[in-house]
């Protein structure tokens, strides 16, 4: 029978046997199946050929692969711990929801889900811009309220200045406008001095250096509220909050700057502005966030290479986070000079090893 | 026979503690215990990365495998019901990223000749250009090798991603092909065939390499 089929078939091989073969050698018959296929081998010259064949086929595509090696999985596991880490800062929302609303609760009543949802967005729509509103409000009142008490201002609600009159006006900084800012450089190295001139209800004016309280209040407060200022006067904000970046608001400051400003040119003055902050864990997480983050390729290289400047000066602490951000520029960076500059480092900071 | 019989049993009281552990971990992953689910990344990821590493032959790309579907899991921890073993659910989510990166590298132009290239010697990336430090490299060995790399990596790019996938797992992950099934959420019956046409596929494509 089984020779029959052997030579009804013009390449040779039994009929039906060829895909049997495929599961004999991936072991997916059952023993009785072995059984017959084993005792066809026996009589059948081209079976054995063909099992053989098989055999050969998935002993030539063994030999092509490759393990991973420890480092790799090392730094597949670094970069995970990473990925986790900032998904559990982002995931606080996620979860709450999923707390409120979990998906085994709507998916049985979604009528009800529906009217709950539709309420939850209704609230949201309607209390939300007040909630917003009274938290802008109640930030800029604190700014305000501190600048007017070192000013000697008469209310707590606004900030106590000099107006162009000479005389002290009020102002709301929640709906100031900033007409512009003046630096006029000094001599000898003192910081420049600056005039800063708002908009409200009625012109204010601010004079002094940076190193007056007010103006630096007013100048991080600019930071701040980045959306409402031109990238012009943000970036002499940064510019003069530099000379005073070890002061630990001023940092914090610049910091949130090069997290958040929408205009590359801003953050990547205010990572140069970082230069000689302390302390140095802080600024090297911020250039590490920077490098990973940032989508601006000026701003990744502006942050590798002071990177770079403070391990030349032995103020980076290497540690397994910064040699997996380093790897993963290294391999995954777009710009070829960044992809240099991380292995570069790696090689100044890390364990000598073959990557 | 009555040894036989004894070593089973503790093998499988062996596998029923081992499971029962397992699936106290996925609890207090899913409680939110950051440890638990990092224990049981460390039980599965180097059977992840392997199988990673040989479907797409790329360390980086391996990597964004691996991340991708570690954190899918870690998103969906709390969708999981038990219904089926935590193994078999967090493959299938392996599956799905690996077949995705497949089936983009595939439609992705510059992957699809990437063999050329490196024999040409010029516009590999410079990592790649490094030289191979190991002592015991053999140059004359290593040119076979890579030959024949490049025979099997062109072999493999004529199988759809899910053909190269179901040879992975069935060849060198050893997986069933009814459990490859319920991976790739599809029959047995599909994925036979799937074998079917990778083996006809690989067959001849690396005839006179055997």
């Amino acid at each position: 029978m089984q020779q029959e089929q052997h030579e009804n078939m013009p390449d040779g091989t039994c009929s039906g046997f060829e895909e049997r073969w495929t599961l004999f050698t991936a072991g997916e018959l059952d023993a009785s199946e072995v059984a017959e296929m084993k005792s066809h081998l026996v009589e059948c010259e081209r079976c054995n050929e063909t099992l053989a064949q098989e055999n050969a086929l998935v002993a030539l595509l063994s030999s092509n692969r490759v393990e991973p090696d420890a480092a790799l999985l090392a730094g597949c596991r670094a970069s995970l711990e990473d990925a986790l880490d900032r998904a559990e800062e982002h995931g606080w929302l996620r979860r709450a929801v999923g707390a409120l609303l979990p998906v085994g609760w709507i998916s049985p009543a979604p009528a009800w889900s529906a009217a709950v949802l539709l309420l939850v967005g209704f609230s949201v729509g309607v209390l939300g811009p007040r909630f917003l509103w009274h938290s802008a409000a109640t930030e800029n009142r604190q700014v305000a309220g501190q600048l007017a008490g070192r000013a000697g201002g008469t209310t707590s609600e606004g900030l106590v200045a000099n107006n162009p009159g000479g005389g002290l006006s009020t102002i709301d900084l929640y709906s100031a406008k900033m007409a512009g800012i003046n630096v006029f450089p000094s001599d000898d190295n003192k910081p420049p001095q600056v005039e800063l001139r708002l908009n409200a209800q009625q012109p204010f004016t601010l004079q002094g250096t940076v190193n007056n309280d007010d103006v630096k209040s007013v100048l991080m407060w600019v930071l701040r509220n980045s959306q409402r200022f031109d990238a012009d006067t943000r970036m002499n904000a940064v510019e003069l909050l530099r000379a005073r970046n070890n002061d630990a608001d001023v940092r914090s400051e610049l910091c949130h700057t090069v997290h958040t400003d929408h205009n590359a040119a801003v953050r990547l003055k205010a990572l140069e502005a970082l230069d000689g902050a302390e302390p140095q864990d802080i600024i090297q997480r911020t250039l590490l966030d920077a490098l990973v983050d940032d989508q601006n390729p000026g701003v990744r290289v502006e942050a590798i290479n002071a990177l770079r400047a403070m391990a030349a000066k032995g103020q980076v602490e290497s540690d397994a986070h910064l040699l997996a951000v380093l790897r993963e520029r290294m391999h995954k960076d777009p710009s070829t000079y960044i992809r240099l500059q991380s292995a570069a480092a790696i090689q100044d900071l890390g364990p000598r090893q073959k990557f | 026979m009555g040894m036989s019989v004894a070593f089973e049993g503790d093998a499988r009281a062996a596998a029923a503690v081992k499971h029962a552990e397992e699936q106290a971990l996925v609890r207090k992953a899913q409680a939110g215990d950051r440890l638990a689910f990092e224990e049981l990344v460390g039980r599965f990821d180097r059977e992840v990365l392997r199988l990673a590493l040989n479907l797409v032959h790329r360390p980086e790309d391996a990597r964004d495998i691996y991340q991708e579907s570690f954190l899918r899991v870690y998103r969906n921890l709390h969708r999981f019901r038990f219904e089926c073993s935590f193994y078999t659910w967090l493959y299938r989510i392996v599956t799905n990223v690996a077949l995705d990166h497949l089936r983009r590298r595939t439609s992705r132009r510059e992957d699809q000749a990437p063999v050329p290239e490196e024999a040409e010697g010029g516009t590999r990336d410079f990592f790649d250009r490094q030289p191979e430090l190991r002592p015991g490299a053999n140059p004359e060995r290593h040119l076979l090798g890579q030959e024949l790399g490049a025979h099997i990596a062109t072999a493999l790019d004529k199988l759809s991603p899910r053909e190269r996938m179901v040879f992975e797992m069935k060849h060198y992950q050893g997986l069933k092909l009814r459990a490859i099934g319920e991976m790739l959420g599809t029959s047995e019956e599909t994925v036979k065939n799937s074998l079917f046409r990778a083996t006809r596929k690989l067959r001849a494509s690396l005839d006179g390499m055997r």
